[in-house]
């Protein structure tokens, strides 16, 4: 039994749990982990999916859009359960986002639970995983305190709220919770993978940020110059369409030649707005996008050749979905995942060591 | 004076990653999204205050003493 997946569209958030409960069957799950459309109320699902199943720890959050084995969906509600032959433990708990401090509390609590200590934690048979309320804008400084507290490593997403940017919720055990992340502390049967893919290239251009606003993500100049005339020179193009190449042109951090993306959001002024945060005197590369579909596939057939992957939980980002969208390819991308237990949603942010963005984070669970 | 940011950065991913080669990669990673960028680095880079204080501050986040 193991894994099973299950979707439903149904807009009652009691109906669309019970639809759910009756597709994963006989399945006794220890975890349920699920990602629901901003459409259903937030109070509503968390209290309907716990009902569901009220021997799980039950996870999830709001979404931008939902991803099923097989298919990009939009308005429904996605879940997937596992039982003891995938996951041997999980302990989860909340981390209020008023200060970094806060996942100090939570991570001893947890790592307690699995009788050891953050720093402790063995990496090899634990896995964090994490969903941030969206807009709370606190995901790099939460992300840089786990990372100082334990080497285990931690994957997950920013909720969504269907591009509303008004609200955005994380769930636990039948509650919803704004300006609060839910962690949990995973410990599988079996082997697992994190898989980071992104679809760019560096130009080999280099943007280093002179003057920047990180706690606003603003960059006030980049070499020197007004950021947004450093931009659009780099690119080779007029000042005014610089915004018009913030999608496939964002900046990267490079980490052994693997790109940590910034996504540029906004001009405001002459400063450019990110998604995420810029520090002051770090390199970035000028990148170039490439096919998303072609990489997300050639990327799958590798890992899954090294081992064969038993389920998949992908956090992919809202700009990546946008520009499927755009191009006419988000059946494809959905089809990619077709013969491999899926769930994901798109996200206002993804995390893996850090705070990222257009990019697909992916927790593997392997066979 | 040169070379004391790259002896903090070594002796800081060396105490933080115990030999694993992983956990001293993704230490780097998590240097570089704190504003380290440890290529910058060699024994011939000037010993910045700044920097150093930086160093020294990531150091007692992660909960490591480092010698100056």
């Amino acid at each position: 039994m193991s894994v099973q997946v299950a979707h439903s569209q149904h807009p009652d958030p009691y109906a669309a749990a019970d639809e759910l409960r009756t597709t994963l069957g006989e399945l006794k799950p220890v975890l349920v982990l699920f990602f629901a459309s901003s459409s259903y109320g937030p109070d509503g699902i968390s209290a309907a999916m716990k009902n569901a199943f009220p021997d799980s720890t039950v996870i999830g959050c709001s979404t931008a859009g939902e991803i099923i084995s097989g298919s990009m969906l939009n308005n429904s509600v996605v879940a997937m359960a596992m039982d003891t032959d995938t996951i041997q433990n999980v302990h989860a708990d909340t981390i209020s986002l008023k200060s970094p401090d806060f996942a100090d509390d939570t991570l001893s609590r947890l790592a307690e639970a699995a009788g050891s200590t953050p720093i402790s934690l063995d990496p090899t048979r634990y896995v964090g995983l994490i969903l941030f309320d969206g807009l709370s804008g606190a995901e790099e400084s939460i992300m840089e305190r786990i990372g100082d507290l334990t080497n285990i490593q931690v994957i997950g997403g920013s909720a969504g709220d269907d591009l509303a940017f008004s609200a955005t919720y994380v769930y636990l055990n039948g509650k919803a919770y704004t300006n609060t992340a839910v962690f949990a502390l995973i410990e599988p049967k079996k082997k697992f993978d994190i898989i980071k893919t992104q679809s760019f290239c560096s130009l080999g251009k280099k943007l280093t940020p002179t003057k920047v606003d990180a706690a606003s993500r603003k960059v006030i100049e980049f070499n020197g110059k007004p950021a947004a005339v450093a931009y659009a020179e780099a690119i080779g193009v007029p000042y005014s369409d610089a915004a018009s190449h913030f999608m496939k042109n964002p900046v990267g951090l490079m980490a052994d030649d693997e790109p940590f993306v910034r996504s540029p959001q906004r001009v405001e002024g002459d400063a450019i707005y990110f998604y995420c945060q810029v520090r002051e005197g770090v390199d970035l590369d000028l990148l170039s996008s490439t096919d998303i579909i072609a990489d997300t596939q050639k990327m799958l057939e590798e890992k899954n050749k090294e081992t064969p992957i038993e389920a998949l939980i992908n956090f992919n980002c809202i700009l990546r979905t946008l520009q499927l969208k755009q191009e006419g390819k988000d059946a494809a991308y959905g089809k990619i995942f077709s013969n491999i237990p899926t769930i994901g949603f798109s996200t206002y942010g993804e995390e893996y060591i850090g705070h990222i963005n257009q990019t697909a984070t992916m927790l593997a669970f392997l066979k | 004076m040169a070379g004391k940011i790259k002896k903090l950065i070594d002796s800081l991913i060396e105490q933080r990653s115990q030999g694993n080669a992983s956990i001293a990669t993704t230490t780097r990673t998590k240097l570089l999204l704190k504003g380290i960028d440890v290529k910058k680095y060699t024994e011939q880079s000037d010993d910045d205050p700044a920097v150093i204080n930086t160093i020294i501050q990531v150091a007692n986040e992660m909960g490591l003493n480092l010698k100056v």
